[in-house]
Formats: structure tokens, sequence, C-alpha cells
């Protein structure tokens, strides 16, 4: 079984406003609310912070979780309402089919795995003057082009592909901005709502981690449903331990459904 | 007057131009915003193929609720008229023997500014004795007279009526759904910019003799050209919750306070 999760989050209470600002304290707190074996599952979760004031996050587990914890340290343990829903994720699971269109949304941790970095800094100069590198350098990719490229480069691998967006014909004489016939890239049904850059430390006076992550919002058609079953319970991309590589999907908006059949 | 035997009349008042005038009587003619119940009557009166000095007393009784599906754009009409035989205008003061004197140096063109309603579309329910209405309704689908919009010149879309309704004046009009074209309502999500939900609220006047509180001066005495006289009424001015006939298909992410992104809205079959 599978159970996604959403909890809602009081930015003003003392306890939230770590769990905010640090995806490693936010992380503690989404393995406590798992009772067995929280190590042993891929735990996949996001906090989505499109009202800010109203902060919610999603949990994606195995296991049945329990949010008491969370509601009562930086929720409104006395207020009306669902604190934090779970829900079956079978009846999604058993949507997922060769040519279904669904609306998506992806914070990821877009990344590179480089030997040579363009720009190599002190550190990494010297590790490679000393021949100490074991493994390349991974770079995270800190511009919008490259975190686009980055997500485009993989939904195949992924099992979906996102559609070339609807544009009108232009007028006569005026080519669009992306011809394919001059070499341009068509445009996708995506782009990137948030990107942020956290830097935090897992020990007192060590170095920080440092993550750029981007998040994705469109539009995607199912292509290969098995590899795209897996990845959606194993998460997309690095960084799933810090709130990145959770893919939810939700219903097209009522304007895409007109015209979906096309 | 016993309850059961009171309906509701509801006419579709849409075509490309409207022009419901209350006050204006010479160069300038004004329109409402809204039909007047002067200019309802005078359709239901031109339906039943009543003379101008035919009494309309019965109708005048009858109460109006307008409801405003498309509120429409102003137009206003630069309009010049001649004499057609070519001969110079009258004016205004009389000879000893009572006619028209002409105007000297002579005129041969009034200009005139009209003003019209383009693209509005109302909800007029009319609230009366349900054999009277009944009648009514016959007529207005089988109108004696051609049928105008306030001014001869303006000609109104079929179907004009949408039949009797039994209840309240204010609720029929709410219960009835948006009139509005498809144009109009991408038009309105992208001026709101919002996607339609399965309601939207739309502005009314209706005629409330108890609790109204303000006074149109439209309803109608007489359409006798010699005997032109109106009477008042009292109004209350009111928002109407009305079904826009669309399913509830894509609001059940609108409605959460994560607007953008609901992923639960595929859980929940």
């Amino acid at each position: 079984m599978t159970y996604l999760s959403r909890i809602r989050i009081n930015p003003l209470r003392k306890a939230s406003q770590k769990l905010l600002a640090n995806p490693r304290a936010l992380r503690g707190a989404v393995v406590g609310g798992i009772a067995q074996d929280p190590t042993e599952e891929r735990i996949l979760w996001r906090l989505d912070a499109d009202n800010p004031r109203r902060p919610l996050l999603y949990v994606l587990s195995r296991s049945r979780p329990d949010w008491t914890h969370l509601v009562e340290q930086a929720g409104w343990p006395g207020a009306d309402g669902e604190h934090a829903g779970v829900r079956d994720y079978g009846p999604l699971l058993a949507q997922i089919a060769t040519g279904r269109e669904f609306a998506f949304r992806l914070t990821a941790n877009p990344v590179q795995n480089t030997a040579n970095p363009d720009k190599p800094t002190q550190e990494q100069q010297e590790r490679v003057a000393n021949g100490t590198t074991k493994r390349s350098f991974r770079i995270g990719h800190r511009t919008v082009t490259a975190q686009l490229a980055w997500l485009l480069d993989r939904t195949v691998r992924w099992g979906f592909e996102i559609p070339e967006s609807r544009m009108s014909t232009p007028a006569p004489g005026i080519a669009p901005l992306n011809d394919p016939h001059h070499g341009g890239e068509p445009a996708r049904e995506v782009r990137i709502i948030a990107r942020k850059r956290h830097s935090f430390t897992k020990k007192r006076n060590a170095r920080p981690v440092v993550l750029h992550t981007a998040t994705f919002e469109g539009h995607l058609r199912i292509t290969d449903p098995q590899v795209f079953t897996d990845h959606l319970l194993k998460g997309f991309g690095p960084a799933k331990a810090y709130g990145c590589g959770l893919l939810t999907l939700a219903p097209l908006p009522r304007h895409l459904l007109h015209e979906g059949g096309h | 007057m016993a309850s059961s035997e009171e309906a509701v009349l509801l006419l579709r008042l849409a075509g490309p131009i409207q022009s419901w005038g209350d006050r204006s009587s010479f160069n300038r003619r004004d329109t409402r915003p809204e039909p007047t119940k002067s200019g309802v009557i005078g359709l239901l009166a031109a339906a039943s193929g009543r003379a101008r000095e035919d009494s309309i007393t019965d109708l005048a009784e009858l109460r109006l609720g307008i409801r405003v599906d498309q509120p429409g754009t102003l137009l206003r009409d630069y309009h010049t008229a001649s004499d057609y035989r070519g001969r110079p205008l009258p004016q205004a003061g009389v000879s000893k023997k009572g006619v028209q004197k002409p105007t000297s140096p002579p005129k041969d063109t009034y200009v005139t500014t009209r003003f019209y309603l383009q693209d509005a579309v109302f909800l007029a329910g009319v609230a009366g004795p349900r054999p009277l209405l009944e009648t009514l309704d016959h007529a207005v689908r089988h109108p004696s007279f051609p049928l105008a919009l306030g001014r001869r010149s303006c000609v109104p879309t079929q179907p004009i009526s949408r039949g009797l309704r039994d209840g309240s004046l204010g609720d029929v009009l709410a219960a009835e759904p948006w009139l509005a074209s498809e144009h109009a309502r991408a038009v309105h999500e992208r001026e709101h910019r919002t996607t339609l939900g399965s309601w939207i609220s739309l502005s009314a006047t209706l005629e409330d003799p108890e609790h109204g509180d303000d006074i149109l001066n439209d309803v109608p005495r007489s359409f006798d050209p010699h005997h032109r006289a109106f009477a008042s009424r009292r109004i209350r001015h009111t928002w109407l919750k009305v079904p826009t006939g669309l399913a509830d298909a894509g609001n059940a992410a609108d409605t959460t306070a994560d607007a953008g992104h609901d992923p639960f809205a595929l859980l929940g079959w």
C-alpha cells in the first residue's frame, strides 16, 4: 500500500519556523511520522508554499503514517477542518496508462555530474591536482534554462513526455520564437514556478549542504506506465531526502480538457 | 389575491441593440442600463394586440424583476433628421393659426444623439395572476404587432418567452441558468482572471412594493399619445446566485486552498 498525506503547517508556530527554514529539520519531522522502519522505505515529501501563509506538506509513504506530532507542534490542533489528510494512492496508480494526460508538479534538484567543471572552485582544483577524486563532481544547475533542459532531457527515461505548448499561429511575416524549422526547440507545456537555494549544516562547524531546487509545473503524457509508476514511487532526481523528487498528478484544467483529443 | 394563482413569466430580452429611455423626450435620447417597466409592458401590450389608446391598467399591476445576464456596452449614435420633401424644418413657435412657423434662416437638419445598449442580455420576470400571464405567454409567442426592445429599431432575438414558473420573483430569477453567450463567458473568465464555477453572482432589480428602498418613475398609466403619464414603483437592488450550467468537474481543484495544483483531486474516486 502507498499513501499520500497532506499536512497543514501553521507558519506562525515556533516549531514550524525551523521546519520551514531547514529541509533537514523537516525531513526529521516527516520520518517521525512513519511508525515502522522509517529508514528502510523511501519516503518522498514536498513543501508547497503557493500561499506562504498556508504552506502544505505532501508526503508519499509505503506504510500508513501518523501526523499527530506535526499537527501538535506545527499545525492548528484545535481548528476546524482536516489537519492531515491521508489517502490511499491506489486509485491514482490504477489510472496510470499509456497516453493518459495529467497536470503535474515536481520539486527537483537538477544537477550535472562532471569530472571537469567549467569554473572549478579552489577545492575542486586541489582535488583534481592531487588526483584524489574518486567520482566526478556533482554540480547543481542554477539557471532556468539549464534546469528546464535537465527535466526535458530525462522525461523519456522517466516514462512520460511533455507535450508541445499550444500557441496560436503567428501573423504573416513574423517567425515564431522557437521555430523547429529554424533550429529551435519547440516550447513545451512546462514552466518553473519557484527556484530556491538551500544551505544548511548537518553537523556543527561542518561544511554546509547546498541545494538548488526548482519547482516544475506543467502537463504530461504517460508513455511507459511501468517505468513511470516505478519513478512515481521512488522519486525523480537527487536530494530525495530533502524534499525533492515527489511528482504529484492532478486533473488537467478545464480549458485543456476540451482540447485534450488533439 | 390567492397566492396559488400567482406565477412568473420569464422573458429573455436580448438583441444586437436595445434602448430603454425613461425621461428623455428631446434631441438627446438616453437609455437606462436595464429595461424599464414601461418598455416591457409596451412589449407585452404590442404582443397582445392592444392599440395605443387601450387600457393597460391590468398590465401595470404586474410586478417586474430584471436580472442582468450580460450588461452590454453603451453605443452613442450620431443621428440626423431632415424633411423628406426637402423643406426647411419648422421651429417650436406657432403662428396665430396654430401652425408651426418655419425656421429662419432655414434649417434643414436636426442633430440628435441616441444611446443604445449593445450586446446586452437581460432576463425579465413578470409576476402576476396566472391566467393573465398565460395569455401574455401565448401572445409573446404569437405577437400581433412587431416586438421591439425599447425602440422600434431594436429588434429582439428569439425566443423571447421562456415560459411560466411558480414561486417568488427573486427565487424564479435566481433559479434560471445564466443566459450569457459562449463568447461572453470567455470574456468574463479573462477579465476576472478565473475559471467559471458552477454558479455566478448577477445583479438584479426587483419590484418590491413593501420593502423596496428605491423608486423608479417608469410605470405607464397609458400609452395614448395624448395622455402619456407615468406613476412610480418601489424597487430593490440585489445580487442573485445563479447557476452557470457548468458541471462541477473542474471545481474540486478550484475551491481548495492550494488552488493551482491539487493532488488529492485524483484520489477521491
